[in-house]
């Protein structure tokens, strides 16, 4: 509780994800190990057509990757490698691996931002009101549909949303313009259906922690505290309900990213076209581009372990019961 | 007797539940005077805090609702005015404490936040002049260190130091009625005559109505002026405090004072009331204490007992005292 | 009489007996593996082991108890929801079954037939004239011969739809199993060994917790390549942290609860105490994550055979909504169909599932 604690918490939280991290690296490189392939053949597979001697190819491909030294060299390297940011080159596109995710990163960004935005302030939205009318009309509607937003595949829901909104109707482009400017009114218009996309079953599953985080705390005794106080239902909600029926509902929208989000996105952007590090990883698979799927996966681990670490430390701001022990 | 300040007239509430409807208050009536402590007594299941609740409109609907009766105050009914009414008497002209002051302090706004908020909204004070006024309050209410512990969030409070924190948020527009729901209950025996003490020091010094809701006779020997015993949703038994306790008159009140430990007699005599509660979706027909009470008579299975004046302001619901 | 008779025996020894027949099933098939050649697909041998884990594990203890079972039935029956659930996931089950010995060959290519849409729909066609040597639109109405259309390729769509049922029961069965027994195994080793082993193992599962769980999956696809049996594993591998963890946290509780405390204070073995209370007491979460963690396994499944990293060799969902998505101006049925089953059925698991963690839930009233 005082600040010295608070300090000391932060910092154990950052040695924490420190170990995490490298624990993310040493899987990546064991599982690399032990898969049936190694680097040279994927690099194989991919110039084959343009070699006319594999095993000299194969020889410099591994000298280039230090297959040829033993184990835990290679270990050591990969780790120093990766920290030095020095991500290997894309055989495919021909660029560092590093170039390649300054170009692409923003489109996956604002895509997951939107989305994020989209599916939170509207599912927390519905759920309260939902909680705050239980049991009446609005609330069953609100809790069927909720069911179905969380039910149904969000890449079929985004080809179901191209077949009517682009091919039938022909409101949309079928496929994401990559050369409108960033932050313009034709980008937000293009952004409309992946956003749908990726946003509907977060929102719904929103709407499901929200009404029952707040149908919880409506019941609890400062609520009618609060009333009796005589504060309007708008502050009674608001305020003191609100605050409580958050906290839950913060940690679980984090906790989404390693399990939803990323995914959706990697789908939504394959199907819309968006040029995002998912598509590029989709890509470099088909062209057996390992630097790049690697260190896109690598990437994606590390922001959700960067927002939880973030998380944590937000809630001791927020959630003042939080003890740092 | 026309000094009376809040007068209930026949209230009703009653719960819609799956099982069916509880009538948790089944046709209450009594007046609430200046300056004066008034106790409901009764054990839980009785109606008491429902009764409480229903003065405010605070019982939560579903699956709660307040089925008839008035609740007059200053010639108002409470029970018909309007949304924004009410809430300007709510907190202002009449607060109220809850039992468990763990729960009632809203955890993740400080101490001093939660006091402020009713001056800020009834008082239309600025922060300053609120910080300074629940600063004053905390200090009456017996808050050590209180520009500290304003910063405090509930958590880092002893339970005696919520429920004074309690007090000092409903004491804080100066209310004429403070309508106190069990709120000794929850706390150790000796933090529980500080508190006490403080209410006994509001009915004296600021003349304010106290209504107070308990379970348990001995704490309210100290401090109440008259004492309502209520069973099963309605009014078993109503008098000054030397009626209830030197001439009770109702079965049930006897019950209630058997249960309580007295220095002078042995602890032999401390006898519980025979049977359970009744449940109040299917009451009996007749008087709802009949079956556990050892003096019934056949009129008691038949019809329910009105309420008999024995003197002055006692009253009491038996045949016993037709 | 004898009906009690045979139960006693078969619960005596039931957990003997299961490991013998599990170990006759077992030499069997690396009989057939190593030395026969592969007579049956490993599908047959798992079936096998998942029937015998059910019998041993699920029906016979559902029947020993069969007051509790009624008692549980009557809870969940009053959810709507989670019998219209249930019976829509029987009806998958006997589709998936007899199915394919009714319908055509899902694979049976048939180029003049392309394209056909359902019966009562009907579609413009661009067909190639051979007299004229241009192509002529005509409109082509469905066909009873293929009740849900062909796709671009003429491959019949029911055919399809029901090979895929197969695929996506397969790997969400499976690979949940596979996880929840993982997860199983680590919650309760974690939380019975506490200190050192418990640290590390949680650790573990925070490693495996930060990875997305699609991007992970892959990667793993990517380095190890798609067949259906890797994905079912790697799926499995990868999809047990939540389970240890609910079970952990658990079991962690139970560990102080009374009633183990009195065993302990008998003197009962630590193998007694996890086996008899610590596992059947956990077993009723256990059954409501698997319930409710089915329908994203049959989703990454699906999404992976959609992006084109799934096992080519088989029908799935995911990969008729592949091929879909390239026909959406000229065939929309053949991204509609197999989204609505792959739709319904993680409908069918989420209502279930809802219905059976309310029933395990004794603080809610249904």
């Amino acid at each position: 509780m005082k600040r010295g604690g608070l300090q000391n918490y932060i910092i154990r939280r950052l040695i924490y994800a420190f170990l995490i991290a490298f624990g993310v690296v040493t899987i990546t490189f064991i599982l690399l190990r032990i898969g049936p392939s190694s680097p040279a053949d994927k690099y194989l597979a991919n110039i084959s057509a343009r070699t006319q001697n594999p095993a000299r190819v194969i020889e410099a491909v591994e000298a280039r990757y230090g297959l040829d030294k033993p184990v835990i060299q290679q270990y050591f390297d990969y780790l120093v490698n990766l920290a030095r940011g020095d991500w290997g080159w894309s055989f495919s596109t021909s660029l560092p691996v590093i170039e390649l995710i300054r170009r692409h990163w923003i489109y996956s960004f604002q895509l997951i931002l939107l989305s994020m935005l989209f599916a939170s302030s509207l599912g927390i939205l519905i759920g309260i009101y939902s909680a705050v009318k239980q049991y009446t009309r609005t609330d069953y509607i609100a809790t069927f549909f909720s069911f179905i937003g969380i039910s149904i595949p969000n890449f079929w829901l985004g080809i179901m949303l191209i077949l009517v909104f682009s091919v039938q109707l022909g409101w949309f482009k079928t496929y994401y313009d990559t050369g409108l400017p960033m932050f313009s009114l034709a980008n937000l218009k293009a952004l409309i259906l992946p956003v749908i996309t990726l946003g509907t079953g977060m929102m719904a599953g929103y709407t499901r922690y929200a009404r029952s985080s707040t149908l919880d705390n409506l019941r609890k005794d400062f609520v009618k505290t609060a009333r009796a106080k005589g504060l309007p239902e708008r502050v009674v909600i608001g305020k003191h309900v609100f605050r409580n029926a958050i906290l839950p509902i913060i940690t679980i929208i984090m906790f989404d990213l390693a399990g939803v989000v990323f995914g959706g996105a990697y789908l939504t952007e394959i199907i819309f076209g968006i040029p995002g590090l998912g598509r590029v990883s989709f890509n470099a698979i088909f062209a057996n581009d390992y630097p790049v799927v690697i260190t896109i996966t690598l990437i994606g681990a590390m922001v959700v372990l960067l927002t939880n670490l973030t998380t944590d430390i937000v809630y001791t701001w927020l959630d003042p019961r939080i003890r740092y022990d | 007797m026309n000094n009376a300040i809040l007068q209930i007239n026949e209230l009703k509430t009653y719960f819609f539940t799956r099982l069916g409807v509880v009538k948790a208050v089944d046709g209450v009536s009594f007046d609430l005077r200046k300056g004066e402590c008034l106790c409901l007594v009764g054990e839980s299941g009785c109606g008491k805090t429902a009764t409480a609740l229903s003065i405010l409109r605070l019982v939560d609907s579903p699956p709660g609702r307040i089925m008839g009766g008035a609740v007059m105050y200053h010639g108002e009914d409470l029970l018909q005015s309007t949304g924004a009414r009410l809430r300007q008497i709510r907190g202002n002209r009449i607060a109220m404490i809850f039992q468990d002051p763990q729960s009632s302090l809203n955890p993740v706004f400080t101490v001093g936040d939660q006091i402020m908020e009713p001056i800020r909204l009834h008082l239309k004070l600025g922060q300053r002049p609120a910080r300074e006024r629940a600063l004053s309050l905390m200090a009456q209410v017996g808050i050590p260190q209180a520009k500290e512990r304003m910063k405090y969030y509930p958590h880092q409070f002893s339970g005696g130091m919520k429920q004074r924190a309690m007090i000092a948020a409903a004491l804080s527009c100066d209310p004429e009625i403070l309508i106190a729901d069990e709120p000794t209950t929850a706390l150790d025996t000796t933090i529980k005559a500080q508190i006490l003490d403080i209410f006994r020091d509001l009915k004296q010094q600021k003349d304010m109505s106290i209504l107070f809701i308990t379970h348990d006779l001995g704490t309210v020997a100290g401090i109440a002026d008259r004492i309502i015993v209520m069973y099963g949703g309605r009014i078993a038994e109503a008098g000054s405090v030397l009626d209830i306790f030197d001439r009770p008159k109702h079965p049930y009140t006897w019950g209630l004072l058997n249960c309580l430990p007295t220095i002078s007699e042995r602890r032999e005599k401390m006898t519980p009331i025979p049977g359970v509660i009744p449940s109040l979706i299917d009451p009996p027909q007749g008087c709802i204490f009949y079956p556990r009470c050892q003096w019934h008579m056949p009129v008691c299975q038949e019809k329910r007992p009105e309420e008999f004046v024995i003197s002055g302001e006692h009253i009491v619901a038996c045949y016993l005292h037709k | 009489m004898a009906i009690r008779r045979i139960s006693d025996i078969f619960g005596g020894r039931r957990h003997l007996l299961f490991s013998g027949l599990l170990l006759v099933l077992l030499f069997v098939f690396l009989l057939d593996l190593l030395v026969i050649d592969h007579i049956f697909g490993p599908f047959v041998y798992f079936y096998l082991f998942f029937t015998l884990l059910i019998i041993f594990y699920g029906i016979y203890p559902l029947y020993v108890n069969r007051r509790l079972t009624r008692y549980y039935w009557e809870r969940t029956k009053r959810h709507r929801l989670a019998v219209i659930g249930l019976s829509f996931i029987i009806f998958l089950v006997a589709v998936a079954i007899l199915g394919p010995f009714l319908t055509q060959d899902p694979t049976e290519v048939d180029f003049p037939n392309k394209n056909l849409p359902p019966v009562g729909f009907s579609a413009e066609q661009a067909i190639y004239d051979r007299n004229t040597g241009n192509f002529i639109t005509t409109e082509t109405p469905g066909t009873w011969h293929h009740p849900l259309g062909t796709d671009d390729k003429g491959r019949d769509m029911l055919a399809m739809l029901v090979s895929g049922t197969r695929i996506s029961l397969q790997v969400g069965l499976m690979a949940t199993l596979i996880a929840i027994f993982i997860g199983l195994i680590m919650g309760v080793v974690s939380a019975y060994l506490g200190g050192w082993a418990d640290n590390a193992l949680m650790r573990f599962t925070d490693i495996m917790m930060t990875f997305p769980f699609f991007l992970l999956l892959v990667f793993i696809v990517f380095i190890f390549g798609p067949s259906l049996w890797f994905i079912i594993l790697a799926i499995g591998l990868t999809g047990w942290t939540g389970t240890a963890r609910l079970v952990r946290s658990e079991a962690l509780s139970l560990r102080t609860r009374d009633f183990i405390m009195a065993s302990k204070s008998l003197g009962a073995s630590d193998r007694r105490i996890v086996f008899r209370h610590l596992i059947p007491n956990v077993l009723s979460s256990v059954i409501v994550i698997a319930t409710l963690s089915i329908p994203g396994v049959i989703l990454a499944e699906a999404a992976l055979s959609f992006i084109g990293l799934g096992d080519p060799t088989v029908t799935s969902w995911g990969l008729v909504l592949h091929a879909g998505q390239r026909s959406l101006d000229t065939a929309w049925w053949i991204a509609v169909e197999p989204g609505i089953m792959l739709f319904l059925t993680v409908l069918a698991f989420n209502f279930l599932g809802d219905g059976i963690r309310d029933a395990f839930d004794p603080r809610s009233q249904v």
